[in-house]
């Protein structure tokens, strides 16, 4: 990670499988990824479209993993909210047929109001069937914004993504607890742009680069984890 | 106006159902019917747009002359394309007020809006070709499509009869298979809505509601339909129910063709409505003596669903706000169904109260009963 966005791995995620990627990867075959949700997804705030998260993301790995070719899809659409996204998922699943989706959501839910268990339910129902389509699936969860830090719904929400992501062992990106460790920690760093809320060109490269350390620490666990027979 | 009748009582429900679910998370959302069918309020409102253009041209415009249609229904389409753009702009504005006032953000992100704000440049000449839609905001595009190719159905129809729903299926089938859509500008996607094909059950919509041909066909064979309909109405509120939808792994190619898919009206859903269709076709004569006022309130609404619509558009965006502002409990979020079901009603009853008053001061008699405007 660049020294702006370097923070503690557990503050990212705790590493889960992603089999369907590890299995395109072995084949040699191109890895698809479909990066959906909404404005941190889009890349609304970025000076220009290939700062977004998912166009970042795509030369991360393939800085990474070298030899493999990664593409990334970005289907981000501001101010919607996972129920939308969740009817969204479905063609663009059958049409992009992706080895990962990452899923970026939850603001929006909080500010509609979405009941908690309303969200849960959506979320989890998709998610299963993401893992029945053989899809791996990454939650990215909500920014860390003071606007919202305190909001009930807020944090409702960002529990039941806890929780979903538990339940379902499935990987999750704590973008909120990121970001409120670079914000304590160097407090002379913005991550936000002017409106103190959608990330700016340096917040949108700490989400791909701590979206791409999940990932490729899932990867790594995976491959050295010892095969019993 | 036109006294009240079965297309614009469903059509009235349509827009009661629609209101209540753009709202999201909203209490009263769960007492809709999408939440025991597979199919929901969209794909009936298309359906009886179809069946409206059908009454007209059987009816109202039988004897008009060819270039004359053409015109009316094109203006149509530009009429509904205006109301688009003008709803979009007041939305636009209600959701940046909304952010200046409440000093909040990302209200200017709610439902795609953000393109209007971050990309002013590409986004408004989005909005004007209609590939730049916000989120709750695309079924208007999709009549506008519709209406726009109204002549043609009408003209394939009064012509070569027996191509209408050929071409039409070949369509569908082409864009199912082939996945196409149209695309969406400045932000990369495709509209929520294909006109690729929602067309069929526009056309459907429009041959059911004939008295000749499928349309007679069916209405001669209604109860075996209605008795063939059960078993799919059934289904899709298991589905429906028990959250059910097909893995794409164990679906054949073309996946499309086997999934729930809204945007692309997958066959499922496609089936499922024509099956609601025929079991509650015939029942508004039922159902209206039961519920006098209320059936009187839906047709009103049926009757002027173009205002109607966009005013609904305008007042489940006010409900967001107001959900957001006051948080969403059971009490306040039946004082907006309420309120705006009332505002609905009143909106409905102005815009007749208008064409009275200009007819009587023309001194002109008023519109002959049953009536139709092509789609809304």
């Amino acid at each position: 990670m660049s020294p702006p966005c370097d923070v503690p791995a557990a503050d990212i995620a705790a590493p889960a499988t992603l089999p369907n990627v590890m299995q395109a990867m072995q084949k040699g075959e191109k890895v698809r990824i479909l990066a959906i949700g909404s404005s941190s997804t889009l890349g609304s705030g970025a000076s220009s479209k290939n700062r977004s998260y998912p166009a970042q993301l795509e030369a991360i790995l393939e800085r990474a993993l070298k030899g493999v070719d990664i593409v990334v899809v970005n289907r981000g659409v501001a101010g919607e909210v996972a129920e939308t996204t969740a009817e969204r998922i479905k063609s663009e699943v059958a049409l992009k047929k992706p080895d990962l989706v990452l899923w970026q959501l939850g603001t929006n839910d909080a500010i509609a109001r979405i009941a908690p268990q309303d969200f849960e339910k959506t979320v989890r129902s998709t998610v299963n069937w993401l893992k029945d389509n053989g899809i791996d699936v990454v939650l990215v969860g909500v920014q860390y914004t003071p606007r919202l830090a305190r909001d009930p719904n807020y944090i409702a929400i960002r529990e039941s993504l806890q929780k979903i992501a538990a339940n379902e062992n499935i990987l999750y990106v704590h973008r909120y607890d990121a970001m409120r460790f670079i914000a304590q920690t160097r407090a002379n760093l913005q991550l936000l742009s002017g409106d103190n809320f959608h990330l700016n060109d340096l917040g949108y490269q700490c989400m791909a680069e701590h979206v791409a350390h999940a990932v490729i620490v899932s990867l790594y666990v995976k491959r050295t984890r010892p095969v019993h027979n | 106006m036109r006294a009240p009748n079965e297309i614009d009582f469903w059509r009235g429900f349509a827009l009661v159902t629609i209101f209540v679910n753009h709202i999201p998370g909203i209490y009263f959302e769960r007492f809709t019917f999408r939440n025991v069918s597979l199919s929901d309020s969209a794909e009936l409102f298309v359906f009886l747009a179809g069946c409206s253009l059908r009454i007209l041209v059987d009816g109202a415009a039988r004897t008009m002359p060819e270039q004359w249609l053409i015109f009316r229904l094109e203006a149509r389409a530009f009429h509904v394309y205006v109301a688009q753009i003008f709803v979009t702009e007041l939305a636009i504005a209600l959701l940046a007020a909304a952010a200046f006032f409440l000093d909040a953000p990302y209200l200017l992100d709610w439902h795609n809006a953000s393109a209007v704000f971050n990309d002013a440049v590409k986004a408004h000449i989005g909005l004007v070709l209609l590939t730049h839609q916000l989120g709750y905001f695309n079924i208007l595009p999709l009549y506008v499509v519709l209406l726009f190719i109204a002549p043609a159905i009408t003209l394939l129809h009064r012509h070569t009869a027996a191509f209408l729903p050929l071409i039409s299926f070949l369509i569908y089938a082409w864009a199912l298979i082939s996945g196409t859509n149209l695309p969406t500008w400045p932000v990369e996607g495709t509209w929520f809505f294909n006109p690729f094909t929602w067309q069929l059950i526009y056309v459907l919509g429009f041959l059911l509601a004939g008295k000749d041909g499928i349309g007679g066909i069916a209405r001669r064979n209604h109860s075996v339909l209605r008795w063939l309909a059960a078993p799919a109405v059934l289904l899709g509120a298991i589905v429906a129910l028990t959250d059910f939808s097909p893995d794409t792994v164990s679906v054949p190619e073309p996946k499309l063709l086997f999934l729930f898919d809204k945007t692309f009206l997958s066959p499922a859903r496609l089936i499922h409505s024509l099956a609601l269709t025929a079991m509650f076709a015939g029942s508004f004569k039922i159902i209206a003596p039961w519920i006098p006022r209320f059936s009187e309130y839906l047709c009103l609404l049926g009757r002027n669903s173009l205002n109607v619509f966009c005013a609904l558009s305008l007042l489940s965006l006010m409900g967001q706000l107001l959900r957001f502002i006051f948080g969403g409990h059971v009490a306040s979020d039946a004082a907006i169904v309420i309120l705006g079901l009332l505002l609905m009603g009143i909106i409905a009853w102005a815009a007749e109260w208008r064409e009275r008053l200009r007819a009587k001061l023309a001194n002109k008699p008023l519109p002959p009963p049953h009536s139709h405007s092509p789609g809304f």
